[in-house]
């Protein structure tokens, strides 16, 4: 029997907003422009697992935008509700771009392909048909994301370092526990969406062997370097 | 009326293969229409300011930050390279003020920065919003710190995100944290501010009377971060494996 899996969302510690300090954000919110985020017009819902460890699942909400028809870049929330927490971001390229990346930065990458057509990856509130239409262009591109806050583990605060995340792949690596609470709590059925998506092709050239960490573990460590330039700048002799 | 330079930004390092189709703007539009975005309208502050990589401080950029509150102590932003239209998404920001910070273990501490002369030093503006109704908020964030990291290295010509986040540090009023006056002459002309008038207008804002000597890292220890990325096992569900 499975533990409970299921999204937990710790408090934030902390005050409650003073008056004298929404009245700022409210200014600020009617003053200011918010260029780059007015492109954000997708949410997508799906899951991620930590790259060394595939026990801890977190339940992601995508706020993504395009840059251009080759990539999307995509705000990672906790939760669809205006209290949410940023735990993290993705870039999704299509296959070609993926295509053209370094050999040591495609492991960081993860597929598609499988999230699309066992239908977890989902965007809420779409009716199917439409939802199809871009989760056929989705099924064929690669992400790479990065969490900074561990929500999962109860962190009331966003600790340590960067996460490398992945997405699942195949069947039995989602805890049922966690499926059933998002697709109660959406009305979805991934079972069903599974059979509507059958006909979705992965990427072209098939799922490339470096990606999703070409199957072993990653984790972040942090180096303590010289830093540079240190101090003050060298003076320069000449040599004759 | 926008500010932006925008030849001066749209062109460098981003992917300029193919504009958006006509197809897939019929398809965010839709989903735009049926989909609440609830978080991200949230956002209720855009601050500009600037930061240096840790791991090569003479390495410095324009940021900017678009800002969440989720409550008095705590802050969350997105970062990106410009604020127009095509912005590039280049990482994320949490704030903290000084209660919440003398809380984290020091382990934790050193990875975060004091906000104070980026304020006091008119380095961090609020664009388009009046100096006087943006200082409540100047004083509240003079006090915090900050942990910055970023995901994609536009300012090398990085078309696509390369490698792992980045530690990132504000200016500093010594040694490698002072910012090059081109980098903040460059803002203020597009923005029409002045780091100078700022920084006269903050003059009342109080120097916080502790800053935490292990925030900041580098200042006291001359040693900087670098995150890297090992292969390890893989902890499975072994039961379905």
């Amino acid at each position: 029997m499975d533990p409970v899996h299921a999204s937990i969302h710790p408090e934030v510690p902390g005050e409650k907003t003073k008056i004298g300090t929404s009245l700022v954000d409210t200014a600020a919110a009617a003053i200011q422009s918010f260029g780059p985020t007015k492109q954000i017009h997708q949410h997508l819902c799906a899951f991620h697992f930590y790259a060394d460890d595939m026990t801890r699942q977190v339940e992601a909400h995508h706020y993504c935008g395009h840059l251009n028809d080759e990539m999307r870049q995509c705000l990672i929330y906790d939760s669809p509700n205006a209290d949410a927490r940023l735990i993290g971001l993705e870039y999704i390229v299509t296959e070609e771009l993926f295509l053209t990346l370094p050999d040591t930065e495609k492991p960081l990458w993860h597929s598609h392909e499988y999230e699309v057509k066992s239908g977890v990856l989902f965007l809420p509130g779409v009716p199917g048909p439409v939802e199809r239409k871009d989760l056929e262009k989705v099924a064929k591109t690669y992400g790479k994301t990065i969490h900074f806050w561990q929500v999962d583990r109860g962190d009331e605060l966003p600790l340590g370092l960067p996460q490398v995340m992945m997405a699942l792949t195949r069947d039995g690596q989602l805890y049922p526990s966690l499926a059933k609470d998002v697709e109660s709590r959406y009305g979805v059925s991934f079972e069903k969406e599974r059979e509507n998506r059958a006909y979705i092709q992965g990427p072209v050239h098939g799922i490339h062997p470096k990606a999703n960490a070409a199957g072993v573990g990653l984790q972040t460590v942090l180096r303590e370097i010289d830093c540079k330039p240190s101090g003050p700048e060298p003076v320069h002799r000449i040599f004759v | 009326m926008s500010l932006t330079n925008e030849a001066g930004h749209k062109t460098n390092g981003t992917p300029t293969s193919k504009p958006l189709s006509t197809g897939q703007q019929i398809l965010n539009k839709g989903a735009q229409m049926l989909q609440s975005f609830k978080p991200i309208n949230q956002m209720t502050q855009h601050a500009c300011t600037f930061a240096l990589y840790n791991h090569d401080m003479s390495r410095q950029i324009e940021t900017h930050h678009f800002i969440t509150r989720l409550n008095q102590d705590f802050l969350q932003s997105a970062v990106y390279d410009t604020d127009d239209t095509n912005g590039r998404l280049i990482g994320i920001e949490y704030i903290v003020s000084d209660a919440i910070f003398e809380t984290l273990p020091p382990e934790e501490q050193k990875l975060w920065h004091s906000h104070a002369y980026e304020i006091k030093s008119g380095l961090w503006v609020h664009p388009r919003m009046p100096e006087m109704i943006a200082m409540p908020e100047l004083k509240n964030l003079a006090k915090t710190y900050g942990k910055f990291w970023c995901t994609w290295q536009t300012d090398r010509g990085d078309k696509v995100p390369l490698g792992m986040p980045s530690l990132m540090m504000p200016p500093q009023s010594e040694g490698a944290g002072v910012v090059k006056p081109e980098v903040v002459r460059k803002r203020d002309e597009e923005y029409k501010v002045s780091k100078e008038d700022s920084m006269k207008s903050r003059i009342e804002i109080p120097e916080p009377e502790w800053i935490n000597p292990t925030a900041d890292y580098w200042r006291q220890h001359n040693k900087c971060f670098e995150v890297d990325v090992e292969s390890t096992e893989i902890n499975v569900r072994t039961e379905y494996s």
